[in-house]
């Protein structure tokens, strides 16, 4: 297919996912690790490059990095060191940041992730940690720094250059989060940036070796305008290589950014302008060492992780793979749907009912189901009285319209005070509907001896339809069957 | 020379109050201090209130610390929370420090009066206290000459009689050759032994914490106080305090002093024949003297400038005018709120040696220099370690000369030759003392250096004691009445 949509060319992307661990505290000091208070209140003397303060590695973040390496199979490196990348900003507080030049926590990796026509393999390269700079605050007379960013624990994750679609590039980004999620060490929101991707991107022809030169997209604020800037991006590489095939620099190297209004990259700077980071040891910190009990100990902590999941959902309980990836990519949604397996024993019926009538329902207001305050196991009950006969999907559906009006409401309650939700299962009232509708349908009787079993289906349907639904279809079916044996 | 201890016990029998003797303090360094510039602020108030503290402690019979009553000072690249910490910058003229360093805490934890905050080369670089911004510090035993450095003012104030105890901070020195130049114990400590917690930054991996004071006893005091595990600082090492006041007594005998010998080629006098008679007394006093060969030592120069002002450039990055300090008036931009205010707020010699650290991290040359250096330096612990398989100890002159006059020296790199002798301690994280061995014939004192293996510190303070009790000076002090 990308054959086709990039005429003989092969995009080639890798990311390098920044994501902020869930620590209660920074990296390397004590100031709390929480997102949109007031301006500069949550700093230290280490987070505002104070001279004498000193870091201290937080062994929290170091744990959670570990956690996700163990997750995604990559090396824990048993020996890693941290370093100084020097750079003037003002969002920098020491104007050097503490990161893991050469020496990284984690090495390799391999995340599984749904592609739409599979599940396929993406390779990490590396993940390491560093501290995160403050945020340029820019006001009418004066420009102002927040370090309440600055200091909070990174996890850079740097795939391998494994990716040939947006839409792999997207997959792989998604399968990512969902085990950062699932792991706790990070809450992942792309909106509040703690979970941030750069993307590198190159094309080559198709079936070639080696990569081309590539550019580096800063910044995607979404999986969805991801996946708009390296279609773009990609479009504009192709289009450069045919132009100019024989320029030095046919896609003008760089570093770009996205703009979403006009589709498409925008180059922030060039190649040449690129900063000498000094790389050196960080002094303050001596080298981690990390021994086998303690990644021991944290692998015992591993919880089931995305692709795990993925699995006992199509294989144990039988979900589409559509809807399996659905749900294990909306973490919440599938621990919602996981507390309300305790409560039901129709895993596909609830699947439904919860990603499609619920979520579905909830859709145009932006709200999100687990926090509508609906216990799961209500909906469980609810599917459970469709199984068992006791109410039909028709009224199910206006039985979830009220649980969504007045959250906590027990659907057995729901229809227990609504008699219009009172099922009809007496055959007696069923059979007079049932032999009214065949008298006032003598065609569809006679259409149905002549073999065309459709008019069957709109038998029962004009029983609904007087019933108001209610009727029971199981029952409708029965005595129909029964009434036509007859005749 | 009033001994720390003489001080305490004074005001422990209640023969002087404490507050006595902040005000005797106080008027005494009023009225000497114009003349050697030991001093960049007093702290009356702090010190003045603490003392009617400890007076108070006193008549309540409660327990005292072990510092109780003594005045020192300390070098003003170490914070006191609410106390201006210049560096000897004017880029942090107005810096207040946020947080009190862990030895100012321990300190007054033992009821130290700190009384003042003492002059320095500009953020600790150089060896002769003319770097400071705000003005250069004479040497008490004579005015014409500089009292080393960058501790310079710390030596200066004890060998004055300001207080009987400084602290100073030594990256390549800078503790031990301001103590031989004005006759005192000077000592750093192992590397991670005191913590940095609140001392500001020159070479993080070289920068230690140490005492100056008038005998090898007072020094062993206060680093007794000051030698305990930190956890605000991640190369603290993690080790229970040590009693080093106690480890000063023991026996010398089988103990083998190593002396480099191939790397003293050049000595000249009056060290080199001051340096054998120290070597003497040493013998004297039971010792055995071996001949060492550290063929690394020779290079200790090169890489010290080079990993020293490669960390430096990056620790002084901070100083941007962003978020405190000096911010040039003149900026209108944000590069040149960088640009100007590091101008303005930096010294010619810290600019060198950001130029210079930022020259070795280059890409480019980093592989020529820092990578190069890295390796170097561990050699120098690799052939430490050895010869200290060999020896206890290792004696060396402290610095090349006795006290050279200020204005001596013209360009950055003879005076990075006076850390020659000093360089290598730092460079291997050993324990190392300078202490008082002589006088040259125009009456200024002379450094003995006695080096240990990592955290010996006891065992390096130890035979000090032993040599400071046989050569029998150390109550020498130098008149202030002197005209310069």
């Amino acid at each position: 297919m990308t054959d086709i949509a990039y005429e003989g060319w092969e995009p080639v992307i890798g990311l390098e996912i920044h994501v902020q661990l869930s620590t209660a505290s920074k990296l390397f000091s004590p100031a709390p690790n929480r997102f949109g208070d007031e301006p500069n209140l949550n700093i230290s003397a280490v987070c505002t490059g104070q001279p004498g303060a000193l870091p201290v590695l937080n062994k929290e973040a170091v744990r959670k990095a570990v956690l996700f390496g163990l997750a995604v199979g990559a090396r824990i490196a048993p020996l890693s060191k941290f370093d100084r990348k020097s750079y003037f900003y003002p969002d920098s507080p020491r104007n050097f940041q503490i990161t893991q030049y050469d020496q990284p926590l984690l090495l390799g990796g391999v995340v599984a992730a749904d592609v739409g026509e599979g599940t396929k393999h993406f390779c990490i390269h590396r993940a390491h940690l560093e501290d995160d700079a403050g945020m340029l605050k820019h006001f009418p007379a004066f420009g102002g720094v927040d370090y309440n960013r600055a200091g909070i624990p990174l996890l850079e994750i740097v795939s391998e250059p494994c990716m040939h679609s947006p839409k792999e590039a997207a997959a792989y980004a998604m399968a990512v989060r969902a085990i950062l999620q699932y792991i706790g060490a990070s809450d992942c929101n792309m909106e509040e940036g703690s979970l941030r991707i750069d993307v590198n991107v190159s094309v080559r022809p198709k079936g070639k070796e080696g990569l081309n030169d590539k550019i580096e997209i800063k910044n995607m604020s979404s999986f969805a305008n991801m996946e708009l800037a390296l279609e773009a991006e990609i479009r504009r590489q192709i289009r450069a290589y045919a132009l100019r095939p024989h320029d030095k620099d046919p896609i003008d190297k760089g570093t770009y950014r996205f703009d979403p209004g006009k589709k498409e990259t925008v180059r922030m700077r060039t190649k040449e302008e690129a900063a000498d980071y000094r790389y050196f040891p960080e002094p303050d910190l001596p080298p981690l060492h990390l021994s086998g009990a303690f990644i021991e100990e944290v692998r015992r902590s591993l919880p089931e992780l995305p692709h795990q999941r993925y699995e006992r959902y199509v294989n144990r309980l039988g979900l589409t793979p559509y809807n399996a990836s659905l749900l294990i990519n909306d973490k919440p949604l599938s621990d919602y749907f996981e507390e309300g397996l305790k409560h039901c024993a129709h895993p596909t019926h609830l699947c439904n009912w919860i990603t499609v009538e619920f979520v579905g329902r909830l859709k145009e207001t932006g709200k999100r189901l687990p926090e509508m305050g609906i216990p799961a196991r209500h909906i469980a009950k609810l599917v459970s009285l469709i199984e068992s006969g006791a109410i039909t999907g028709k009224i199910a559906k206006n039985v979830a319209d009220e649980m969504l009006l007045a959250p906590g409401l027990d659907p057995e309650e729901i229809v227990r005070d609504n008699s219009a939700y009172q099922p009809l299962s007496d055959s007696k009232e069923i059979g007079a509907v049932v032999d009214a509708v065949l008298i006032e349908n003598p065609d569809s009787i006679a259409a149905l001896q002549s073999g065309k079993t459709r008019a069957f289906d709109f038998l029962v349907g004009q029983v609904m339809k007087r019933t108001q639904g209610k009727a029971s279809p199981s029952v409708v079916n029965r005595l129909l069957k029964e009434r036509l044996k007859r005749d | 020379m009033d001994t720390a201890l003489a001080y305490k016990e004074r005001f422990v029998r209640g023969e002087m109050k404490a507050t006595e003797i902040v005000e005797k303090q106080l008027s005494f360094i009023k009225e000497h201090d114009p003349k050697i510039g030991a001093f960049l602020s007093l702290l009356e108030e702090r010190a003045l209130k603490k003392a009617q503290l400890l007076d108070a402690k006193r008549r309540e019979n409660k327990p005292l610390g072990k510092l109780a009553g003594i005045p020192i000072a300390i070098k003003d690249n170490m914070h006191i929370r609410g106390e201006i910490t210049t560096c000897g910058s004017r880029f942090l003229t107005n810096y207040q420090a946020p947080f009190d360093a862990t030895v100012v805490r321990l300190m007054e934890e033992e009821d130290a009066l700190l009384i003042g905050k003492t002059n320095l080369d500009e953020f600790a670089m150089g060896s002769s206290t003319e770097n400071s911004a705000f003005h250069p510090t004479k040497n008490p035993w004579n005015l014409m000459c500089s009292p080393g450095g960058s501790s310079g003012g710390s030596a200066a104030a004890v060998a004055a009689r300001f207080c009987p105890l400084a602290l100073g901070s030594d990256t390549g020195g800078s503790i031990r050759q301001p103590a031989a130049f004005c006759g005192l114990v000077g000592f750093k400590p192992t590397y991670g032994r005191v913590s940095r917690f609140g001392l500001v930054a020159f070479g993080s991996s070289l920068d230690q914490i140490g005492p100056l004071a008038a005998n090898v006893k007072d020094a062993a005091l206060l680093l007794e106080v000051m030698g305990q595990h930190c956890d605000k600082d991640s190369t603290s090492l993690p080790l229970p305090p040590a009693n080093y006041l106690a480890e000063l007594q023991g026996s010398l005998q089988g103990k083998k002093i190593g002396v480099p010998w191939s790397f003293l080629s050049s000595l000249r006098d009056p060290v080199a024949s001051n340096f054998k008679e120290a070597l003497g007394l040493l013998k004297e006093l039971g010792l055995s003297l071996i001949d060492v060969d550290i063929p690394i030592l020779k290079n200790s120069i090169a890489v010290y400038y080079i990993l020293s002002t490669a960390e430096a450039s990056t620790n002084l990055a901070r100083f941007d005018g962003i978020r405190y300090g000096l911010r040039s008036q003149k900026a209108q931009t944000l590069s040149e709120i960088y640009d100007l205010s590091r101008d303005e707020g930096f010294g010619d010699e810290v600019k060198n040696r950001i130029l210079l650290g930022t020259f070795v991290l280059s890409s480019g040359y980093k592989e020529a220099f820092y990578k190069k250096g890295q390796q170097a330096r561990t050699l120098f612990i690799e052939e430490f370690r050895s010869a200290f398989t060999l020896c206890d100890l290792i004696a060396l002159p402290t610095a090349p000369s006795a006290a050279f006059e200020l204005g001596t020296f013209h360009t950055p790199l003879e005076m990075y030759l006076q850390d020659i002798f000093t360089t290598p301690a730092n460079l291997a994280g050993l324990p190392a003392v300078s202490l008082l061995s002589g006088f040259s014939s125009d009456k200024k004192p002379l450094g003995l250096q006695l080096l240990g293996p990592q955290l010996h510190d006891a065992e390096v303070l130890r035979v000090a004691s032993a040599f400071e009790e046989a050569l029998g000076l150390c109550s020498a002090s130098p008149s202030l009445e002197a005209k310069p």
